[in-house]
């Protein structure tokens, strides 16, 4: 079970703690999103993109877009560390929440992973306080397997008799169980109990296997119990578990030398030969094949056939020294430092954290060589942590060229601000927003007078009014004064157009007078608007430089900060590179230092052949 | 299932290397081999210890590379979309059985803005609760059309292709929009609804 599902349960079930069972057993449930920020978490969460899920997570915290999810957030942010592999403050989070917050099933299964981590990466310590806070709780499953961790963080502690106590309690018939024997059995060897290791791996090894796994752990037992009891001077009886190696399996090589071994021991060589020549087609590189090339002319010589053994010596030194040139030439390459930049060639941007694991090591003449350091810790964890400090690296620089153009970008803006800003200036010096605030009320008032006075030519059109004092005029005309038939008429026809006139603009006032209202409210609420337009731009006037200012702090104090950082994680990846390289030599240092170990005895041997055959010849002479 | 064994490896070697000598001495190595396995101990802790002190610094450097990110985030945002001028896009998905979505296409007020096609992963994670955040603009106060054109399969997987508008006001704060899809069971149609968050 991946950690990831852990990760996806401890949430849902913060999500939603009232269908807890209900999710146990159909499920989980759908989580209702109340925040688009939370989703946005999710979203990257759900596609495995841990970095920009923990960036997008601390950033809506920080702006306070959580509150709705607060407690899940947290115990997702908790998840999302562990996932990534930061795990020392994804472990501070799950202690602060964990007790009180999450079923108890769940709360061990996130302890054992946790212990998990921390024993693969060497803090034992915290391993131990892990497994100690595992209640009831785990699966069965994962009981075994926290149970085999706590074996091995007792063996990695030097507590070989706790770790044997433990692994004696096994009992069943499960694969665990069959580890668990094996484990045990090897302990009882390196405690020199070889007659108590004996029989568990001699059990272990009649196992009929219903796996390739088995199949391997068979061959392992048989193995170690073959050499445990060749160690122990049994050598008949060490070849009944050698001979129940495969022939053909990743242990078949070793099985073939301590056959050779055992019949060696009880001085049958002849028959020590057949297992050994067998050896001779295989790959040099197996330290049993190497020891064979040592084995066979060892045995040989015991026969009497000096001349063939002395051939075989002689094509022994020679492969060796050819073998030793080739390790030469691997660590000076891996120690020129370019070796591990190979491992960071497929390195996508979301394959980093605590899931990555190498599988095979990049093509190469030095693959061949440590291929065995994959299944060691500290190599892989080393690998994780050299390709999470790359994607750093990466991110920064990324940032870095980012904050450039941001840098740009603001004094940019800052530079146009500056160049409005008089222009800006003047034009809101030339607006006279008071004064037409001032005549506003004016009209207003004007308005009010005319409606009290019902002052309806006040309201007439400017024809209307030329029309009003044209009759004006005429009726004042002197000669109308006459009391003469046609005078009366015109004065008629006057006072009818007055009157028309006078009706008219009586009959339109309350319209004209509403619509003026309503042109003046408009004219009002756009003054409004204006003056609130103009208390904005006095406001952006008067904060826009404090702005820039505090941008500019911000731009311009992450910058050095993303500088110290990529120089920290350059020197980090430079360690963990060093670190590497020295278990990738380390490797090889050893492998040479064996074959140099055969060369010497293979010289010594030669040496001692030569001797008997001159000492032959003066003899015979 | 290779970590199940903690021995094996270092044993065999000690065995086969210890062996070369055995046929001479076998009985008499014994006391060198518990040597070399006492050795080999004290490098693996040593190993382990080393390994331990860098990683506390990854840790270290890790935590403080995340908060950079945090504040880079933030700085990038308030630069680029300030709050009162910002308004964020966001896709959801509501079960979506009735939809498989391909690619969405937004525009504000008749201008094309954002066009986007789906992985396989990000539909997932839209199904599985995720929201995404398809566009980001600064737009001023007022109101403004929002369309989205959804293409993708509908029912009985063909191919399917629907709109839709709404009028929103950008106000003085920061707007979020979301773009829901959501299956209407009824008619075994997919809806698509445009909603504001407060």
């Amino acid at each position: 079970m991946r950690c990831h599902s852990i990760v996806i349960a401890l949430f849902m079930l913060v999500a939603a703690p009232v269908l807890s069972a209900q999710v146990a057993d159909n499920g989980p449930e759908p989580i209702v999103v109340k925040s688009p920020h939370y989703g946005e978490v999710l979203f990257y969460f759900y596609q495995d993109d841990f970095v920009p899920a923990i960036v997008h997570l601390l950033a809506a915290q920080q702006q306070f877009q959580l509150d709705e999810h607060s407690q899940q957030a947290e115990l997702l942010l908790g998840g999302l560390y562990l996932s990534y592999g930061h795990h020392l403050e994804s472990a501070a989070i799950f202690e602060r929440l964990l007790a009180d917050n999450v079923a108890p099933d769940i709360r061990d299964r996130t302890w054992f992973f946790l212990a998990k981590i921390w024993h693969q990466r060497g803090y034992l310590l915290k391993a131990q306080t892990a497994l100690d806070n595992i209640s009831e709780m785990l699966p069965e499953n994962l009981r075994q397997e926290a149970r085999m961790l706590q074996a091995q963080i007792f063996i990695d502690g030097g507590q070989y008799n706790a770790a044997i106590a433990l692994l004696q309690q096994w009992s069943g018939n499960t694969e665990w169980a069959r580890y668990a024997q094996f484990n045990l059995g090897v302990a009882l060897v390196r405690s020199g109990d070889v007659d108590a290791a004996a029989s568990i791996l001699d059990d272990l090894g009649k196992l009929n296997p219903y796996s390739e796994e088995m199949t391997s752990l068979r061959d392992k037992a048989n193995l170690a119990l073959g050499y445990s009891l060749l160690q122990d001077g049994q050598p008949l009886a060490a070849k009944e578990p050698l001979q129940r190696v495969r022939l053909e399996g990743p242990f078949s090589n070793k099985a073939l030398l301590g056959m050779g071994w055992a019949d060696a021991e009880i001085e049958n060589y002849r028959r020590a030969l057949v297992p050994w020549m067998e050896l001779q087609g295989r790959d040099l590189l197996d330290s049993a094949v190497q020891e064979s090339m040592l084995a066979i002319p060892y045995a040989l010589a015991k026969l009497d056939s000096i001349t063939q053994a002395a051939d075989h010596y002689l094509n022994a030194i020679e492969a060796f020294y050819e073998e030793t040139m080739r390790i030469d030439r691997t660590i000076a390459f891996i120690e020129s430092g370019g070796y591990f930049e190979k491992f960071l060639d497929d390195n996508p941007l979301d394959s980093t954290g605590w899931y990555w694991r190498l599988e095979v090591l990049p093509d190469g003449p030095e693959a061949r060589y440590l291929y065995h350091i994959l299944a060691t810790h500290e190599f892989q964890e080393g690998l994780k942590n050299y390709r999470d400090l790359s994607y750093l690296q990466r991110n920064l620089d990324d940032w870095q060229q980012s904050v450039e153009v941001y840098v740009n970008m603001l004094e940019t803006r800052r530079e146009a601000y500056f160049e409005r800003l008089p222009r800006v200036e003047d034009a809101l010096a030339r607006a006279d927003l008071e004064g037409l605030v001032d005549r506003k009320l004016e009209f207003d008032s004007l308005l009010n007078n005319v409606e009290q006075s019902n002052d309806w030519l006040a309201l007439a059109t400017v024809q209307e009014f030329r029309m009003w004092r044209a009759i004006a005029e005429l009726a004042n005309t002197p000669a109308l004064a006459a009391n003469i038939p046609e005078a009366v008429e015109v004065r008629d026809k006057i006072r009818l157009l007055k009157g028309v006139l006078q009706w008219r603009l009586e009959r339109d006032f309350k319209d004209r007078l509403w619509r003026i209202r309503r042109n003046l409210r408009q004219t009002g609420e756009a003054l409004v608007e204006t003056q609130r337009s103009r208390r904005k731009i006095d406001d952006a006037m008067r904060k826009e430089p404090i702005l820039f200012a505090k941008l500019s702090q911000r731009v311009y104090g992450l910058e050095p900060r993303i500088i110290s950082m990529l120089n920290r994680v350059v020197d980090s990846m430079a360690d963990q590179r060093m670190f590497l390289q020295a278990i990738a030599v380390g490797e090889l240092q050893t492998q040479k230092q064996r074959l140099d170990i055969y060369t010497v005895q293979a010289r010594f041997a030669l040496a001692a052949i030569y001797d008997l055959a001159a000492t032959a010849g003066e003899v015979s002479r | 299932m290779a970590r199940r064994i903690f021995f094996s490896l270092g044993i065999c070697f000690l065995f086969a290397f210890s062996a070369v000598m055995s046929a001479q001495a076998l009985s008499a190595e014994t006391d060198a081999t518990l040597t070399a396995t006492l050795e080999s101990e004290a490098a693996e802790a040593e190993l382990r210890n080393r390994f331990r002190a860098i990683d506390e610094d990854v840790q270290d450097l890790k935590k403080e590379v995340l908060d950079l990110n945090r504040d880079l985030f933030l700085l990038e945002e308030d630069l680029l979309f300030p709050a009162n001028s910002q308004v964020a896009f966001f896709i959801s998905m509501d079960i979506g059985e009735y939809f498989e979505l391909d690619s969405v296409n937004i525009k504000i007020d008749g201008k094309e803005v954002a066009n986007y096609l789906y992985t396989e992963r990000e539909v997932g994670a839209l199904m599985r609760g995720g929201v995404q955040r398809v566009h980001m603009a600064n737009l001023k106060t007022g109101d403004h059309e929002l369309t989205a054109v959804f293409t993708g399969k509908g029912p009985h997987t063909r191919d399917y292709r629907r709109g839709a508008t709404m009028i929103f006001n950008k106000g003085i704060g920061a707007k979020y929009l979301e773009l829901e899809i959501t299956d209407r069971v009824r008619k075994q149609q997919p809806e698509f609804v445009i909603k504001e968050w407060e």
